[in-house]
């Protein structure tokens, strides 16, 4: 009796701290959560929840992967709970559930996407059993918080309740063998024109079998880890794909999905990037297996846009001002997003801001980061220069010299708002600014500088 | 000259292979050998100036132990001889006696000093570290689940400053015995530290010579040092 007081409580307080926090026009995607689970810390146990649970998890696409979900299942008249607007911690998935439940705590939904962190796991896992897990890829993330990609996978393999049907990358060894004992399908995307064998990037984090740790020998790489391999030593090879992406057409924006049911669609790309093409054959498959059919599928996405929060462009004076995200602390966004920056057509400039000035309020960061991330890719030619700044801007400097880039295209300022002042804004080029995601109001003071010199630079 | 990493497949966490580029960069005619788990390693035949080893997983630390244990008697026989070798994070645990879970599960590991390492996987422990190194300040970055307990005898590598040594409640960080050299700082402990890549320079015979890109080096290591040595600033995340 006390246990289901004690729930009620945190509900009605919960939903009070939201109604309070909406009221003063604020999100309200966290707090109500913490303070539902601070009263009854097992409140993710005792509320009602949806019947068909969509989780999905992973280090990079959950967010774009869980969007597209949530609006492909609107789209076709469902109605959905989804975190898409909050967080994806406890409080987070706590706060989601709590807003789609009465009074009495009863859920008022019968389907639920929630977008979980990986780290999250044990927390939440407990508590919710997902119908679906979609795993989008384990890359090595933060130093600090997730150590290295088999660390989060055992965390979620030692999490995740057996009962939960499993969507996985089969292009991707660490996170397709999660949880050995639970049922799965696969996805994948076939060999593409600019695949490799040998890695070229710096973090490479399966390089042996990991059944009998013999000789691993990739048939196709796409990057870091992800490809297709088998082992020489054993009978270890990359699973089968259930739901398969073929023919790839960055030019008309489609590629084709077959799955082993015999079905196979034409589908539309959201973007022309590696990661969005695994997103959309990742929604396909967990859709697929919510028992929508592939043309509602790709009628569905169709409809829908990929928010580019991550990257975009416009026009300023004579040049175009290239925004790009680049999670801080995190090696293999970096490299993504300089191997994709580095190679659009054009001249560019570059600086380079991506400090974590959170961590250099209270301490200092930790760096280490810099040196698993691929800088090389920044000596390409067709970039003229590269400004560092901010308080870590002499540790960038020092990478990027033995990256490779030769030092006259290299300048230094701890200032940020200096930073634009040291580019040359040459007719037709990209000025291209990388940031972290923790101090958007300097980032965007920073962009507005630019814009003021590149104009400043075609006026004169 | 030869530089010997080994077991890179797996030992390749952290940046930290960065250290041996960054000696090949300063000894440019020196031969840098990789040696796989499955490969004799080359210490054991012919010369070689440094013996590497760097962080790896909690999984690849028993593979590296099976691998290195058949040839124990050779590497201490080695370490008596004055081989150089480094060790960064975690491989500095393959050399001590044990490692404790919280369940009280222990993993033999080679047995080289009387350490034990206590380990707890819920959680990591963050940290800045500065500390000594005979006249040298030495920086650098923690991030680990275990800490090292024991070995009273053990001679240490670093004198901790602020921060933690092979524990939290110890000043002691790391091991040096003759040439051989460990430590739980991770990373580029060699780039964030060009003094002390100097020391190494002459330990592995390449004699006095400048660090590569030295004065960008030293510009991003004084700048450092002096954060580190802030008394506001915080060292333990």
């Amino acid at each position: 009796m006390m246990r289901k007081i004690r729930f009620l409580l945190a509900l009605w307080l919960g939903k009070c701290a939201r109604l309070a926090l909406r009221a003063l026009r604020r999100n309200a995607t966290f707090f109500p959560g913490v303070v539902a689970l601070k009263i009854c810390p097992d409140f993710l146990g005792q509320v009602d929840k949806p019947e068909n649970i969509i989780a999905v998890t992973g280090t990079n696409g959950k967010t774009t992967v869980s969007n597209l979900i949530a609006d492909v299942l609107t789209d076709r008249g469902h109605r959905v709970l989804s975190n898409r607007l909050g967080s994806n911690v406890a409080a987070g998935i706590a706060t989601t559930l709590l807003y789609g439940s009465s009074l009495f705590g009863k859920t008022r939904y019968e389907t639920a996407v929630l977008e979980i962190d990986e780290r999250s796991s044990k927390r939440i896992y407990p508590y919710l059993t997902p119908k679906w897990l979609v795993v989008t890829n384990l890359f090595r993330d933060s130093v600090m918080r997730n150590a290295h990609p088999e660390y989060i996978a055992n965390f979620i393999s030692q999490a995740i309740p057996r009962k939960t049907k499993l969507v996985l990358n089969a292009d991707d060894l660490i996170s397709s063998r999660i949880a050995p004992e639970n049922d799965r399908v696969y996805f994948a995307v076939d060999r593409m024109e600019t695949d490799v064998v040998e890695c070229i990037n710096l973090i490479n984090d399966l390089q042996i079998c990991p059944t009998c740790s013999g000789e691993l020998q990739y048939d196709y790489r796409r990057y870091h880890h992800i490809g297709r391999a088998h082992c020489r030593d054993c009978d270890f090879k990359s699973p089968e794909a259930h739901y398969f992406a073929t023919d790839v057409d960055t030019t008309d924006m489609t590629m084709t999905v077959t799955d082993k049911q015999g079905g196979r669609v034409v589908y539309p790309l959201l973007s022309d990037s590696v990661f969005n093409i695994y997103n959309v054959v990742t929604v396909a498959a967990a859709m697929r297996e919510f028992g929508l059919t592939h043309e509602e599928i790709s009628e569905s996405l169709g409809k829908t846009k990929i928010v580019e929060t991550r990257f975009n462009a416009r026009q300023a004076g004579n040049v175009r001002v290239v925004m790009q995200m680049s999670k801080d602390k995190n090696a293999l966004a970096g490299s993504r997003a300089f191997d994709y920056v580095s190679q659009l057509p054009g001249e560019k400039e570059i600086i380079l801001m991506m400090n974590c000035l959170a961590d250099q309020k209270n301490w200092s960061e930790n760096t280490t980061w810099l040196y698993d991330c691929d800088f090389e890719f920044l000596a390409r030619e067709g970039i003229s220069r590269i400004v560092c700044t901010g308080p870590r801007a002499k540790d960038y400097y020092l990478r990027l010299l033995l990256a490779g880039v030769p030092e006259e295209r290299l300048r230094c300022t701890l200032s940020e708002l200096d930073a634009p002042e040291l580019l040359e804004y040459r007719p037709g080029e990209s000025v291209c600014l990388f940031y972290g995601t923790d101090a958007l109001d300097l980032v965007y003071k920073v962009q507005a500088k630019i814009v003021e010199c590149a104009e400043e630079a075609a006026a004169r | 000259m030869t530089i010997e990493i080994l077991y890179p497949e797996v030992c390749n966490l952290y940046g930290d292979l960065m250290n041996i580029e960054y000696l090949r960069r300063a000894v440019p005619e020196a031969e840098v050998v990789k040696t796989s788990l499955k490969t004799r390693p080359a210490f054991l035949d012919r010369d070689v100036s440094l013996v590497y080893l760097s962080s790896m997983t909690e999984r690849a630390q028993i593979l590296v132990r099976d691998a290195m244990t058949p040839h124990l008697d050779a590497l201490k026989q080695k370490i008596e001889e004055g081989l150089p070798i480094l060790a960064t994070g975690n491989a500095m645990e393959l050399f001590i006696r044990e490692i404790q879970d919280e369940d009280g599960t222990k993993t033999p590991m080679l047995g080289l000093f009387d350490l034990q390492a206590k380990r707890t996987m819920e959680r990591r422990y963050n940290a800045l570290y500065l500390g000594r190194f005979e006249d040298m300040d030495i920086l650098g970055f923690k991030s680990q689940f275990s800490h090292a307990y024991g070995g009273e005898d053990v001679p240490a590598l670093f004198e901790t400053v602020r921060g933690a040594g092979r524990n939290p409640g110890e000043t002691r960080e790391g091991i040096r015995y003759k040439n051989f050299m460990a430590t739980y700082l991770l990373g580029p402990l060699l780039v964030l530290n060009p003094p002390f890549t100097r020391l190494m320079l002459r330990l592995i015979g390449a004699g006095d010579r400048p660090v590569p890109f030295e004065k960008a080096a030293m510009d991003a290591y004084t700048l450092r040092l002096d954060e580190f040595k802030d008394p506001k600033r915080g060292f333990t995340y």
